[in-house]
């Protein structure tokens, strides 16, 4: 399957959900600690990626994610605390379409409704969490209650109110939008949590990756225990995801540079496969819902794969 | 330094409109960007939020087959308008009175989720856009204040950066501060980034090595941040490696007297042939132990906080003063340790990783010149000398590697090195910036520049009140005559390249120097630009900067550059004879006098025939006749009958000007920017055909001498050979692209020469087009 080199080191990749073969590839230079940010629109074609677009931004780009309303608008997070809105059907120079500056830090990860299809979710180093519609030029409210940055934050996938978010304060916190406060708390890892998702099948279910290296799944209405521990990568788990397919299929990828597929209920070894193609931190991982199997991950070394799951990556 | 042919004087050709339309005026080049910045303004209307017009037009008619967005069972299944008014039972038993207003919200966002009405032709949405983005601008509505325009488009990264300094200054209590921009502005803020980011990441990586170490690398990153802290904070280590301070006590020794001897004992050389001996002698091969020169990069280190600790500005830096150097020494703790942890791991790929010899290159202090590279393409190169360097060291000399680590980690434990920086940032406190040369920083359109010009900062140290008081009287004086100029020194501010692949260079001085040597006088530029980016204080690195611009025909320049080397530096020999000369040749006497009479009085041989009062007004006569006295002192010294044909040159006594050239050039005959000024100064008294033999041996000895090709070229005009000229401008264009006199003497060239249809590539610069019809 195809590899595609980026410009910048790469940050986040995300499959649409609406074009089996477009993905989006957040980037920023400079490992993302200084410098400028460029967010691609790759095509997938039988000769390899052919780009669509590109926006370059004064910051880095730290994650990105599909409307699912529209399949032409693309959001990205940026370094420097903005949200930026693209229309890949708009003329360049007016893009982005709408750049929303309320974080005061990098905004780490940001996540479209799959229900509520007009909104979006921001998480940010400056410890909250934001809440975004197409429309209204400014949050809705901000989520304030960890107290160190939020790496990440999910909207349910079945819910259009409910969301988890993870952050570096160690917990994992469940949250109804229509609620002043978060619901559950969960004292998830001893370390930074860096990543969540929930289950595409089990709307209670919620897996989590953390700086401690492990990988753990919860049922939120039980914050004191995990359901199971996923042990396996050799260093910080960046970003951790269920398959849209299979409901005990798990991707993750890591500081140590791999990337691995999981089955939380296989009975020997959870650890389906361990995928060493990238030779920097890998970051960004997705997996399709139009296709199945198709699997995505990008890293700092600058490239983007795509494969089919059960494939090497590097087989062209 | 060369001294400028004076067209005015010898030639039929007026200079049109002198320097009042040139673009880097600085006035001009604020308009500009105020200009740019307004129709930028217009093109962000299309910007703001509400724009659902695209969307409604292009977006997909995509039904309910979507993928995973309709899930079974989802609550909004029904369709729209009867959801959200009761809570899923999922959670629900959390929901109580007071959460009404986030309802609401919630809901009066859906109910916009139905398409707005779509109105042909301009909507009004888009006056209530252009009335926020007013507002937003000019800061009068709070809640709209923390919008600041933001232009993605490439092009416009360095406005962007420009504009939203601005924006973070209003919302800091300044009252449109423009001129405090390099204080509060977006350098600062990418420091802070550069330090933020990598704790933070460097937090995910270092997991294993333990909580006291995770504490300090957050105690760094609050400290640096001033963010509210709830994790424990620890002090930095303490000194624990004693025989290590006394050998770092001992390396300071070894290593100052090279500079000392630089400021001290001044060598009686003003020529440029000798200065590359000079250096050779100071930075040439040392048998120094590696770990000196392990000093010397430590030494961008503490460039590195001290530069940071400068753009904190007066206000945060007072406030942080008793802790924030430690702090600052804090933080480059995280990035040593990172690249230890990531040097420990056994596995090829960690050794491999280029993140691994990026954050190497931080932990050193290199980074700092990133700073200034938010524009995409240069800082990749950038990361690319960094990996090669640090590749070639790795590679090579591990050990070296080891031992500087161990420096490094020294460095920051080192009582004495907090007591020095402790001094240092005394003195940087005192950063009262001359407000005139302030102001003409407006010009500078390139925040990066900015970012250069506030490194350069750090040269007034002591000077700077005294150099405020001498600025601003000039000012009023000029103000009284009529004149609507600004003193000289500032009217040239220092323009640096926007992309400059020296930067990171382990040493761009000596680069520079070779450069120079080898007359690739552009490059010479850049790595030298590299270097007083590095050492701002470097009086040197800013001399050869500007000896470099001046044969490089860049006179504004070339000022700006000596104007830095003299605030670093008041007593160098060389600098005050090259100032003397530049505004000799902007025909500015008082300033010119000034100068040579202080090169004069510091001069250590005849320091003694200066009287040592205080002289308001300078007579050329008092001068001249101090310069013969020292010239009958000895008769032998080139260097007082150059100084003195320049004096002459000043009261246009061309015939004394050239026998002192001349004597000058039997004592220096190689010298080939006397040749140049003897040319010069002929060409000016009418005697344009032996200028030409000048010039002629000027560039036999220096072939790359742009200023020389661009001197015969007016040499040859004043002949009335303006053929002949144009061949010799665009010569000189062709070397230095940038030299603006040139271009401006080539437009009356090819005026004169009849040859009109040109006069249009010349106003585009298309140099091709010029060199194909007047090949040399």
């Amino acid at each position: 399957m195809p590899m595609f080199k980026t410009a910048f080191n790469g940050y986040a990749v995300k499959f649409s959900p609406f074009l089996e073969s477009r993905l989006a590839v957040a980037t920023s230079q400079n490992f993302g600690i200084i410098g400028s940010g460029r967010q691609y629109v790759l095509d997938l074609t039988p000769n390899g990626f052919v780009p669509v677009c590109s926006f370059d931004t004064p910051d880095g780009l730290y994650d990105c994610t599909w409307s699912e309303e529209n399949e032409n608008i693309l959001v990205s997070a940026s370094g420097d605390g903005s949200v930026k809105l693209w229309d890949l059907a708009a003329p360049p120079m007016a893009n982005p379409v709408s750049n929303r500056q309320e974080h005061s830090h990098e905004v780490a990860s940001v996540d479209w409704n799959m229900v509520r299809k007009d909104s979006f979710l921001s998480s940010s180093w400056d410890d909250t969490i934001r809440l975004w519609t197409v429309d209204s030029p400014q949050s809705l409210r901000a989520f304030v209650e960890h107290s160190y940055c939020v790496y990440k934050a999910v909207w349910n996938p079945r819910h259009a109110d409910i969301f988890a978010s993870a952050s570096g304060d160690c917990t994992v916190r469940i949250w109804d939008v229509r609620q002043p406060h978060s619901t559950y708390q969960i004292p998830g890892h001893e370390m930074e949590i860096l990543s969540c998702d929930w289950n595409k099948y089990n709307e209670f279910m919620l897996v989590s990756g953390s700086v401690d290296k492990s990988i753990k799944l919860w049922d939120v209405r039980n914050p004191r225990q995990e359901l199971t521990r996923l042990l396996g990568h050799t260093y910080a788990v960046r970003q951790v995801k269920f398959s849209p397919h299979q409901e005990s299929l798990l991707m993750s990828c890591s500081y140590d540079m791999t990337v691995c597929l999981w089955d939380y209920r296989a009975p020997e070894d959870a650890l389906l496969a361990r995928l060493a193609h990238h030779t920097e931190f890998a970051v960004g991982i997705d997996m399709s819902t139009l296709v199945e199997g198709l699997l995505a991950s990008t890293a700092w070394d600058e490239t983007v794969f795509v494969w089919q799951q059960g494939m090497d990556p590097r087989a062209a | 330094m060369a001294l400028r042919d004076l067209v005015m004087g010898g030639s039929g050709c007026a200079v049109p409109g002198n320097d009042g339309s040139s673009s880097s005026n600085p006035l001009g080049g604020f308009a500009d960007s105020i200009l740019g910045s307004a129709s930028k303004t217009q093109e962000r209307l299309r910007e703001m939020p509400g724009l659902t017009g695209s969307r409604q037009q292009n977006g997909p008619q995509f039904g309910p087959t979507g993928p995973l967005t309709s899930l079974p069972g989802s609550e909004l299944d029904s369709g729209q308008g009867s959801q959200a008014q009761v809570p899923p039972e999922f959670l629900g038993r959390f929901q109580d009175g007071d959460a009404r207003e986030f309802v609401d919200a919630w809901n009066q966002a859906l109910d916009r989720q139905l398409p707005p009405p779509q109105l042909p032709g301009l909507p009004r949405h888009n006056e209530v856009a252009l009335f926020r983005e007013f507002e937003s601008i000019y800061g009068q509505e709070p809640g709209t204040s923390n919008v600041p325009p933001v232009f993605d488009a490439p092009p416009q990264h360095v406005l962007s950066g420009f504009l939203r300094s601005f924006v973070d200054s209003s919302r800091t209590n300044a009252p449109f501060p423009a001129v405090r921009l390099p204080e509060l502005g977006l350098s600062h803020a990418d420091k802070s980034r550069i330090r933020d980011r990598s704790s933070i990441m460097g937090r995910h990586i270092f997991a294993d090595r333990g909580d006291a170490f995770a504490d300090s690398q957050v105690n760094a990153l609050l400290q640096s941040l001033d963010i509210e802290g709830n994790l424990r904070t620890q002090g930095p280590l303490a000194g624990q490696l004693s025989e290590f301070e006394q050998l770092w006590k001992e390396g300071y020794a070894q290593s100052t007297p090279v500079q000392q001897r630089q400021i001290g004992h001044q060598p009686l050389v003003s020529l440029p042939d000798q200065w590359a001996n000079d250096f050779q002698s100071q930075y040439g091969p040392q048998p120094a132990p590696s770990w000196v020169d392990e000093f010397h990069n430590q030494q961008d280190g503490d460039q590195w906080a001290q530069q940071f600790q400068q753009q904190q500005g007066q206000i945060a830096a007072r406030a942080r003063f008793s802790h924030g150097g430690m702090g600052n020494l804090n933080a480059m703790e995280p990035t040593h340790a990172l690249v230890q942890t990531l040097s420990q791991n056994q596995d090829p790929k960690f050794q491999n990783s280029k993140f691994l010899q990026f954050v190497s290159k931080m932990s050193r202090g290199e980074l700092i010149v990133d700073d200034n590279q938010v524009k995409p393409g240069a800082a990749n190169q950038l990361s690319n000398s960094w990996a090669d360097e640090f590749q070639q060291q790795h590679t090579a000399l591990p050990e070296t590697w080891a031992a500087e680590f161990t420096a490094g980690e020294h460095m920051h434990r080192g009582d004495t090195w907090a007591e020095d920086f402790g001094r240092t940032r005394h003195e940087a406190v005192s950063t009262s910036d001359d407000w005139v040369d302030e102001f003409s920083k407006l010009g500078v359109r390139d925040w990066a520049d900015e970012f250069g010009d506030q490194v350069a900062k750090g040269a007034f140290g002591d000077e700077s009140n005294s150099s405020w008081l001498e600025s601003y009287d000039k000012f009023v004086e000029e103000q009284v005559k009529g004149e609507q100029r600004v003193p000289q020194s500032s009217r040239f501010v220092y323009q640096f390249a926007d992309q400059n692949p020296y930067v990171g260079h382990p040493n761009p001085l000596k680069e520079g120097q070779d450069l120079f040597r080898r007359g690739l006088l552009s490059e010479a530029v850049l790595a030298l630009e590299a270097e007083v980016l590095k050492n701002p204080d470097n009086s040197e690195g800013w001399r050869l900067l500007g000896i470099t611009h001046a044969e490089n025909d860049d006179d504004r320049q070339a000022i700006a550059s000596m104007v830095k080397a003299r605030d670093a530096d008041p007593s160098n020999l060389e600098v005050l004879l090259a100032l003397g000369v530049s505004h000799t040749n902007e025909l500015e006497q008082q300033e010119a006098l000034r100068y040579l009479r202080g090169w004069l009085q510091h001069h250590p041989k005849y320091g003694m025939l200066v009287p040592h009062d205080v002289v308001d007004r300078l007579n050329h006569a008092e001068v001249a006749n101090l310069f013969n006295e020292a010239a009958q002192m000895a008769p032998e010294d080139g260097d007082v009958h150059t100084v003195l044909g320049v004096l002459y040159n000043l009261s246009r006594d061309y015939d004394k000007a050239i026998a002192s050239f001349q004597t000058a050039l039997q004592l220096k005959p190689r010298d080939y920017s006397l040749w140049n000024k003897l040319g010069a100064t002929q060409a000016n008294s009418a005697r344009s055909a032996d200028a030409i033999y000048a010039y002629q041996e000027a560039l036999d000895l220096k072939p790359n001498y742009v200023r020389a090709w661009s001197n015969m070229g007016i040499g040859y005009a004043n002949q009335g050979q303006y053929e002949e000229s144009i061949r010799y401008y665009v010569r000189a264009l062709a070397m230095n692209p940038k030299a603006d006199n040139a271009w401006q003497y080539l437009r009356i060239s090819l005026s004169c020469a009849s040859r009109p249809d040109l006069l249009d590539a010349c106003e585009r610069r298309d140099l091709e087009a010029l060199q194909k019809e007047y090949p040399l």
